[in-house]
Formats: structure tokens, sequence, C-alpha cells
């Protein structure tokens, strides 16, 4: 997971229309997208309003998520079907699907190539999707039960959370290898990277506790206790927020100082997490209570919520 | 003849039906369950009943609890069932002025309930002076976390094996609870 670099850049210098790496910024709908795995389902909700503006049919229990960087483009692991889904998010349609095979969840987006990449839990391996083609165009073995996935912003660096291998691999886009692995807490689910491409954090389910990772030194600086069961992590304004699936909270911590801030009740079975590209509001993903809720990023308090469809996951990428 | 023909068509016609079964439904996927039970009680009556992390005796299929750390989060019990399978589980979150507590398994053979990752809440809640709602909802993974799960340890199992534990056990806390005045 990774928050989209180029949005929040040009945003915060007020350079709407600028071009970076050649490709245009993406235009916000400000919608969320939520793979809701128990309904078979794709729910949109309109962040103005907080609102479900819309519903469409995703078969095959979809869980992961990941946007293409102009945002147009959904793609959407289902575990159960064992499929690749890939949704236009303007005209809210299934457009293709390719089956994988084995057990895909986690899921991220190149920033400029057209490659998704998809974690398989019971092959360990990470398959790089052509998405021009929607076809595998490779593998890449990892650690064992490979979960989520981030690219670095410069999308040289492909990261993976190896779950039940405690540990990181760290994978050089361009050549596919693995350059390191590097051991973290116990059970990393979860893994987003910072805008500046230095650190990425984990979330880990065993240990109950994020673990901070130095991408350059290939080692962890620090770690940050959470509630029970941490899955995911978003960062805005400094601070990170940490989705507690089974404590029902977001656990909310510094960046520079790896302090805990607050933690803030929320819902039962907390999962996607993601904040927007203002750094204004970070939204959750109750799988237990089938709704989003939104956090305000400054003040630490649960200021909005929509109703969606059946057990909303949204684990990845999910705001355009 | 006729017997001949009906035999052949009915395998062609399980054919597609195979193929279809080979590309799906056999991944896991996270499972819930909510069941409720309205009591003619007030809510401190039900949730005294319920209430207390370290007794479990209003449910009919557990013989003993036993556990350490009381009602604090963290606090830890192991139930032995009048089968004698035990489940290990944590308490995760205690709001006594919601009457809501949340716990999951640590601990738990598949023969002898057949979920992975299983975690839960009860909560109860007021319906007028009189009334009150307890709500059982539990999340979960079936008994086999691999894809094409052996028939007694799938999806619809694991489902049934909650659905019939919540309603089995909100019936006779209802009963308990009622009967006790």
């Amino acid at each position: 997971m990774r928050k989209s670099l180029s949005a929040h850049r040009m945003l915060k210098l007020g350079l709407g229309l600028a071009v970076l790496n050649g490709s245009a910024l993406p235009a916000l709908a400000h919608e969320a997208l939520l793979t809701a795995q128990s309904a078979d389902s794709l729910s949109f909700v309109d962040l103005d309003t907080m609102k479900e503006s819309g519903r469409i049919s995703v078969t095959g229990k979809p869980a992961g998520i990941a946007l293409s960087p102009d945002k147009k483009t959904a793609y959407i692991t289902a575990p159960d079907s064992q499929d690749l889904v890939e949704v236009d998010a303007i005209s809210r349609t299934v457009k293709r699907r390719l089956h994988l095979g084995g057990g895909p969840l986690g899921i991220a987006a190149h920033p400029t190539r057209p490659e998704v990449y998809v974690a398989d839990w019971y092959t360990h391996e990470i398959h790089i999707i052509d998405t021009t083609k929607l076809a595998v165009i490779g593998d890449i073995k990892v650690g064992d039960s490979p979960s989520g996935l981030a690219v670095t912003p410069n999308g040289k660096l492909l990261l993976s959370a190896d779950r039940d291998s405690d540990a990181v691999s760290i994978v050089e886009v361009a050549t596919r290898k693995v350059l390191a692995s590097v051991p973290v807490g116990k059970r990393p689910f979860g893994i987003t990277i910072d805008d500046r491409g230095t650190r990425a954090y984990t979330a880990n389910v065993k240990s109950d506790d994020v673990s901070v990772i130095d991408i350059a030194a290939r080692k962890v600086v620090g770690s940050v206790p959470t509630g029970r069961r941490p899955y995911a992590v978003a960062l805005a304004q400094g601070r990170g927020f940490v989705t507690d699936q089974y404590g029902g909270t977001v656990t909310v911590f510094d960046q520079a100082t790896l302090a805990p801030v607050k933690r803030i009740d929320t819902c039962d079975h907390a999962e996607g997490i993601e904040a927007d590209a203002q750094e204004k509001n970070v939204y959750v993903s109750c799988w237990g209570e089938d709704v989003l809720l939104r956090i305000d990023a400054q003040k630490l308090l649960v200021t909005g919520k929509a109703a969606v469809a059946d057990g909303p996951r949204a684990f990845g990428t999910f705001l355009r | 003849m006729l017997k001949r023909l009906v035999i052949a068509a009915t395998i062609v016609g399980l054919v597609p039906l195979s193929l279809a079964g080979a590309a799906w439904a056999h991944g896991p996927s996270r499972q819930k369950v909510t069941e409720t039970v309205e009591i003619n009680a007030p809510v401190d009556k039900v949730w005294k009943v319920v209430g207390n992390f370290q007794d479990m005796s209003w449910l009919p299929v557990v013989a003993k609890t036993e556990g350490t750390g009381g009602n604090n989060v963290n606090a830890t019990r192991t139930l032995t069932l009048k089968n004698g399978g035990k489940i290990e589980e944590q308490l995760d979150k205690y709001n006594p002025e919601d009457h809501m507590y949340a716990y999951e398994i640590t601990k738990v053979d598949p023969k002898v309930f057949p979920v992975n990752d299983y975690s839960s809440h009860i909560t109860v809640s007021a319906d007028g002076d009189n009334k009150s709602t307890v709500t059982w909802w539990g999340g979960f993974y079936r008994g086999y976390m691999l894809n094409d799960p052996p028939p007694d340890l799938n999806d619809a199992v694991a489902l049934k094996a909650v659905t019939d534990l919540y309603k089995s056990g909100l019936a006779a806390l209802k009963q308990k609870v009622e009967a006790g005045g």
C-alpha cells in the first residue's frame, strides 16, 4: 500500500495540472472503493457526503485492491475464485478477469510501469501482471505466505510482507531480484511506504506491533506497540494510523519519535486503512460492521460513517 | 436403452458442474455469523450472567471454565467441553458500561470446533426497562486454511458449527435468566 505520491506533492504545491514522470496527474473523484468480501461486491462511497453511491457485483470474495496510477482502474484479488479482477472505476464495470490459481490476496500497482503485483499466499511468490494484456509475465519467489505489497514512490523497489517468514522481502523491480529479506515482528500483514520512500511500516498480526524499516539500510529501526491484531498502516500528517483488527481500535503514533499518540475506538474488525491525498482524513474499512469510517487526521476523532455492502476489507489502496 | 441414455445425460450434465467446481469456491475467505435473542429481563440482570469472562456455565456445551486475569483485557480462559474438547480463549475488550466484551480463540483443535482465527463479541442491549437483546457475533475462517478443504472442514461446516453454538447458547441463556426470576 502506498499513498499517491505525485498527487500528494502536487496538491501540496498547488500545481493542480502539473505533470510528473510523463504521466498526467489523476483527477481525484474523492471516492472510496471497498471490496465487500461477504457480499461479493464492490461498494463505491462518495467521501464528500459519506454515502454509498453505487455497488457492483464482483464475485470470488474480493479482498485486496490496488488502483492504477491514473486511478481510473481498480485491480482486485478474489481469493475464493483465485482471480485478478479489473474494474473500470469510471463506468463502474468489470472489464476483465484473469485466473491466477493459488491464493491471491495482497496487491500493488507500479507508479509508472503497466504492472500490478499479486502476492500468492500458498505458492509463496509474487505474480507480475502486465496490465495492458492482463497476463502474468513473471513470478518472483519470496518468503512464506506473502500478504501486503507496496512499491516505493520512485518505482524501483517492491516490498512484500512475508507473513509466515516474519520478514519483508525487498525486490528490485527492474531485475525482479530479491535484494534482501529483512526480519520484522511476528506475522507481518499490511505494509505501507512513506512519501519519500525511506521507511516502510508493517502491521504485525501476532506480535501486536508495527515494525519500522529503513529501506536503504535494509533493517528495522524501531517498533510501535499497537492494539490487538494490527492489520494495516496509513500515514498522514507525520503520524501513523494502524487498524487493530481484534482490538476494534486505530492506534496512532508519531512517525518521528515512534511514540504512541492515541488509541481511537473505531469498529469491529477495522481492516483496510488509507489517508486521502490532502492527508486531511484517514478512512477505515470495518469488516465486522459493514461501514467505512472517516477519522479526522488532525483531531484524531471519528467524524463520519457510511454503510456499505457486507464484509468490506479494502486490503490495499482504495481511495481515488 | 432408455436407462443408458439417462445415465449418459447425467454424466454430461455433471461435467460442467465439476469443471466449475474446480475453478471456484475453494480459497478460504472470512465468514461471519450474528445471532440474537430477546430476553424478558433487564440488561443488568442478563449482564450479571454473561458478563463474567471467567464463567461460561450458561453455555450448555461447557463443563468447566478455568482462567486467569478476571475481566481485564488479555485475561485468558480455558473451556472444557462436556465432550472433553478444550478451547483456549483471550479477552480483547471489556466494556461493562456498554455491556459488551470481545474475545478470541487462541487455541482449538478443528475437530473440536472447525474454525480458524476466530474472534467474537457478546453485547447486551436494553429493549425498554424489562427486556433486553443479546447479540452474539463471530468472525472466523473455516477449519482448513488451504485450498480444496475436506468436506468436514469447509466453509459450510464452520458456519453451521458457529450458528448452532450461538443459537443453542442464546436459547439456554434466555431460559436460565427468565427462570431465575
